[in-house]
């Protein structure tokens, strides 16, 4: 596989870099730049070409979102709803449902967006009220959904609810009579990304966009959704980072502070030091995480739960470290590093939020205990 | 498919399983998530351990707990997809 970071540098340098301060502003992406991003096939970089995607390994996925983190996380979001829409219906989805929908996903024709968070329920996924019950061969849906990502123009949802005690996913259509879309806005972070409410009103879809068997939506549907979704961000977090330590640097290499710059004060080299270190063990994490997909292995599973982890926190200090760097001017929108600062705590509550990560973490690495050959049947 | 194939696949199996629990006798046909031996995050991770290092692909038609929910139970579904493959 041809390693394409650079193509998708130098993308992101020239159409989004340069305008995410505005979109931020105006908590708006212009449709001409999703749809510039969707004629580089960027929108369906994993889906096999069989549905009109690049087939690009997974390491090229995370390359793809680490220069996209660097220049907007909001649009970086695009990539990851996209994502873990495509991936859970290649999964799980019938051949009728994939040759329905993954062509014009793949193609960028149709945004595509993971309706699982509701109003009381984030974190705590089997607490889903939102309901499907039978209406002779199809469904009606009713509930509400919040704060999902790309929400205000995505053209389908992948809905998640429940059908009697069993859970659910369902494809829905944006035109669906029923469906009622409200934006939200003045969000700190991720301000474009199109963030919506959606309330749902007897919607009445067919049995046939059901995807996975009834009962499997929680268990099987939904991590393959969110394990792409934490690949994304781990590697969107990546970026974030990377631009915070070359804000830093190159603030420090410039800025004078009487006959010394920035860089020669001790203090500011040590946030330095962090920063850069933390950018290359993340760098690592996410690599290993990525290439574990590719290879398909079990492991991917708690590789891209640390490396979303590890990434997500460092950038989180590093945001606020390059503000620090920066001073006034760091407060201030005309850097980068303001909006770096409100988009790198969103990247700790998306995807499973820090403490959800070190609850899972935590069983897997006490669980691995018997990998060591410790135990005994007496323990 | 002979006896050597079952237990070869079984033991496959169970030493994967070991490898994320923390105890280390179970009853071959417990039901490992019922029972809490793993968690339901366990499920897909076996799901992949199987495509993985036997060469099949779950789909849809094969999302069904009773397939996977024990070490025999794996083991059955691994030798009935790696039979029909072959058939």
């Amino acid at each position: 596989m041809v390693d394409r970071h650079e193509e998708f540098k130098a993308f992101v340098a020239r159409h989004v870099a340069p305008f995410a301060e505005q979109w931020d502003r105006d908590q708006s992406i212009p449709d001409s730049v999703i749809a510039k991003v969707a004629q580089c096939g960027y929108l369906g970089s994993s889906l096999p070409s069989e549905y009109d995607g690049q087939g690009w390994d997974v390491v090229t996925f995370g390359l793809l979102n680490e220069a996209f983190g660097r220049g907007s996380s909001a649009l970086t979001g695009v990539l990851t709803v996209q994502a873990m829409v495509s991936m859970a219906l290649l999964k799980w989805g019938t051949v009728e449902q994939k040759r329905a929908w993954l062509p014009p996903l793949a193609k960028g024709e149709m945004i595509g967006a993971f309706a699982l968070t509701e109003p009381g329920a984030g974190s705590a996924m089997q607490s889903l009220v939102t309901e499907f019950t039978q209406n002779g061969g199809g469904l009606i849906l009713n509930g509400s959904k919040k704060w999902i990502s790309c929400g205000q123009f995505a053209a389908v949802f992948l809905v998640f609810g429940t059908l009697g005690q069993r859970s659910v996913a369902c494809v829905v259509p944006r035109n669906t009579p029923g469906l009622q879309i409200e934006p939200i806005t003045d969000l700190m972070g991720f301000r474009a990304a199109g963030l919506a409410q959606l309330h749902f009103h007897d919607v009445e879809v067919p049995s046939a966009n059901l995807v996975g068997k009834p009962g499997f939506a929680l268990s099987h549907v939904a991590p393959v959704g969110l394990h792409y979704g934490r690949i994304s961000t781990a590697c969107s977090a990546l970026g974030l980072l990377r631009g915070c330590f070359e804000e830093s640097i190159t603030h420090a290499a410039i800025r004078k502070i009487g006959d010394k710059t920035v860089g020669d004060m001790g203090m500011v080299r040590s946030l330095i030091a962090r920063m850069g270190t933390d950018l290359e063990a993340g760098s690592s994490l996410c690599r290993n995480a990525c290439r574990a997909e590719d290879d398909h292995l079990p492991a991917a599973f708690e590789k891209t739960l640390m490396a979303k982890y590890f990434t997500s926190r460092a950038a989180v200090r590093a945001a606020s470290d390059a503000v620090q760097i920066r001073g006034a001017s760091g407060c201030h929108g005309s850097s980068p590093v303001s909006r770096y600062y409100r988009d790198a705590k969103i990247m700790e509550i998306i995807e499973g939020t820090t403490q959800i990560h070190e609850d899972i973490l935590g069983k897997i690495f006490v669980d691995q205990a018997g990998r060591f050959g410790t135990l005994t049947r007496s323990d | 498919m002979s006896t050597r194939d079952h237990d070869g696949i079984k033991e496959t199996v169970r030493s994967f399983i070991l490898s994320s629990i923390t105890i280390t006798d179970w009853d071959d046909d417990a039901d490992l998530f019922e029972s809490g031996i793993v968690n339901s995050l366990f499920a897909v991770q076996l799901m992949t351990f199987v495509e993985k290092t036997f060469g099949i692909e779950v789909g849809m038609d094969d999302l069904d707990m009773a397939n996977f929910k024990s070490l025999n139970a794996t083991t059955a579904f691994v030798l009935k997809k790696n039979g029909r493959r072959g058939g």
